[in-house]
């Protein structure tokens, strides 16, 4: 459960761990939605900045190339399948499956984005404490009427902590079982029946004990709003952000026209 | 004479499916150290969970400081601490600051406040270095003080432990006792359910018993009481069996 997984936070001190997660959370959006309309040259631009962040804040790339090696491998069957669909000039031919110029390029710029839209992914769930997720949460779903955003964001809170809880459960149920061989059985209704009602149990369980437990330390909705820190490196951050999305965008309209 | 914190006045509480409580009586003091003690399935965890409100009698009542907890239960809640049983369930936070935190915020005490009281407790218990670290990767003995700084920076009277020894090793019961014991010295009123008494019974001031019918059997000082433990059921602690005095288990 301690180990790192691509949703765990990384403390640190660099200035992406130190930034509002209020300006985080919409930076992240801003660069996500710049990737779908970047191209190469607006892909290799964020490549470099991400990089730069990632290095920064001292994450291991090896780390970050171990967490995503099943995503890459997604990546890579994504390429492929691009390669092989896209109607285009024939480049070359594979045991009669033909690679198209085109499919390739498409294929390849697909892949980069998806693969970078990830990296920012991962360096926001690094960077960010779930905790600070959960105030974001609560600040912009403050405005809209009819959601209870305090409520929504402990629910969030929740769902972050207890994630891992069951994961572990769930191992427990399945050892537990495959200790008495029942790996041996190979109908798949009734492996499913024994590994999901006992973990049922132990979820509810589990789930009415917090229940008594938050009761207990006098939970309510309304608690003490989070506080966010704001200075001159929001804006910076913010500024240098939009830069970064036009200079993605921007050479994309170059190449079209 | 000093006035009770709680008193139990002919406390019932019937499960549809059978077992509970049964006409339970009790009063408690300040700086008190209660065990309540009886085997499995007595009703142990029923009692002390009535007396913060988490649970309502079916007849009977509990009255907190003369009034009945019902009629503030988020003071009753705050006055009488209650540290469960599996500290993986009851930790809420996301670092150990935050889990720490969680109660004050609950009571809407201002960030500054929440902030000192959150320093103070995680200094007392010794997890202050430990603040920032995910509570899932903390030890039995880490988590259980965890728990307890979770409820003590609220400032309760009475501190309610459920069995804290369960799952424990040596180490870590060592460390939770030596806390525990220091919180009594420091003044709180502590109560304790618990099945076995070896590592708890020289700290304690006094007994309950509490039989298979989930019956009050005795109620007394903890070394008047240890040849009744095994006709009801809980383990003779080794030095009274062997005929010895009573030594502080830590020794």
């Amino acid at each position: 459960m301690a180990d790192m997984n691509i949703f765990t936070f990384c403390p640190g001190v660099s200035a992406l761990h130190r930034l509002d997660v209020r300006y985080k959370t919409a930076l992240v959006c801003l660069v996500s939605l710049a990737l779908l309309k970047a191209g190469f040259t607006g892909c290799f631009v964020c490549f470099l900045v991400l990089s730069w962040l990632v290095y920064t804040t001292r994450i291991s790339f090896f780390l970050i190339a171990a967490q995503l090696k099943w995503f890459i491998l997604l990546l890579g069957i994504m390429f492929i399948t691009r390669s092989l669909t896209v109607p285009g000039t024939p480049l070359f031919s594979f045991f009669g499956l033909v690679f198209s110029q085109e499919g390739l390029r498409q294929g390849a710029l697909v892949a980069l984005r998806f693969f970078l839209v990830m990296i920012t992914g991962l360096l926001f769930s690094a960077t960010t404490r779930p905790a600070d997720l959960k105030s974001a949460a609560q600040w912009y779903l403050h405005p809209i009427p009819f959601v209870p955003e305090k409520r929504v964001a402990i629910m969030i809170s929740l769902f972050l902590r207890f994630l891992p809880l069951i994961l572990t459960q769930a191992h427990q149920v399945s050892d537990a079982v495959n200790a008495r061989c029942g790996n041996l059985n190979k109908n798949p209704v009734r492996r499913i029946r024994y590994l999901v009602l006992p973990l049922l149990k132990k979820i509810f369980l589990a789930g009415d004990s917090l229940c008594l437990a938050m009761d207990a330390r006098c939970y309510n909705e309304d608690r003490t709003d989070p506080v966010f820190e704001t200075g001159r490196n929001e804006m910076r951050f913010l500024a240098a952000g939009l830069c970064l999305c036009l200079a993605m965008v921007y050479p994309f309209h170059i190449c079209v026209t | 004479m000093e006035h009770p914190i709680l008193e139990i006045d002919h406390l019932t509480h019937c499960f549809p499916s059978g077992g509970g409580i049964l006409d339970i009586s009790f009063q408690v003091f300040p700086k008190e150290f209660i065990l309540v003690a009886g085997p499995n399935g007595c009703g142990k965890t029923t009692l002390i969970r009535h007396l913060n409100g988490l649970l309502l009698p079916s007849s009977g009542q509990i009255l907190l400081h003369g009034k009945p907890v019902t009629s503030d239960i988020t003071n009753a809640r705050k006055t009488v601490g209650m540290v469960f049983q599996d500290a993986d369930t009851q930790i809420v936070g996301d670092t150990v600051y935050d889990e720490v935190a969680f109660g004050p915020e609950n009571l809407k005490m201002p960030r500054s406040l929440i902030q000192k009281k959150v320093t103070q407790t995680l200094e007392q218990l010794d997890l202050f270095h430990l603040k920032d670290r995910n509570p899932a990767t903390l030890s039995g003995g880490e988590k259980r003080r965890l728990t307890i700084a979770g409820i003590l920076v609220m400032d309760p009277e009475i501190i309610v432990l459920d069995e804290p020894f369960a799952n424990m090793d040596y180490p870590s019961s060592l460390s939770l006792i030596t806390t525990i014991r220091a919180l009594h010295a420091g003044g709180r009123t502590i109560i304790m359910a618990t099945h076995d008494l070896e590592e708890v019974i020289t700290c304690a001031t006094r007994m309950l018993i509490l039989d298979r019918q989930g019956c009050l059997a005795r109620d007394g000082r903890p070394g008047d009481l240890l040849l009744d433990l095994a006709a009801h059921g809980i383990k003779q602690p080794c030095f009274s069996r062997m005929g010895y005095g009573a030594p502080p288990w830590q020794t």
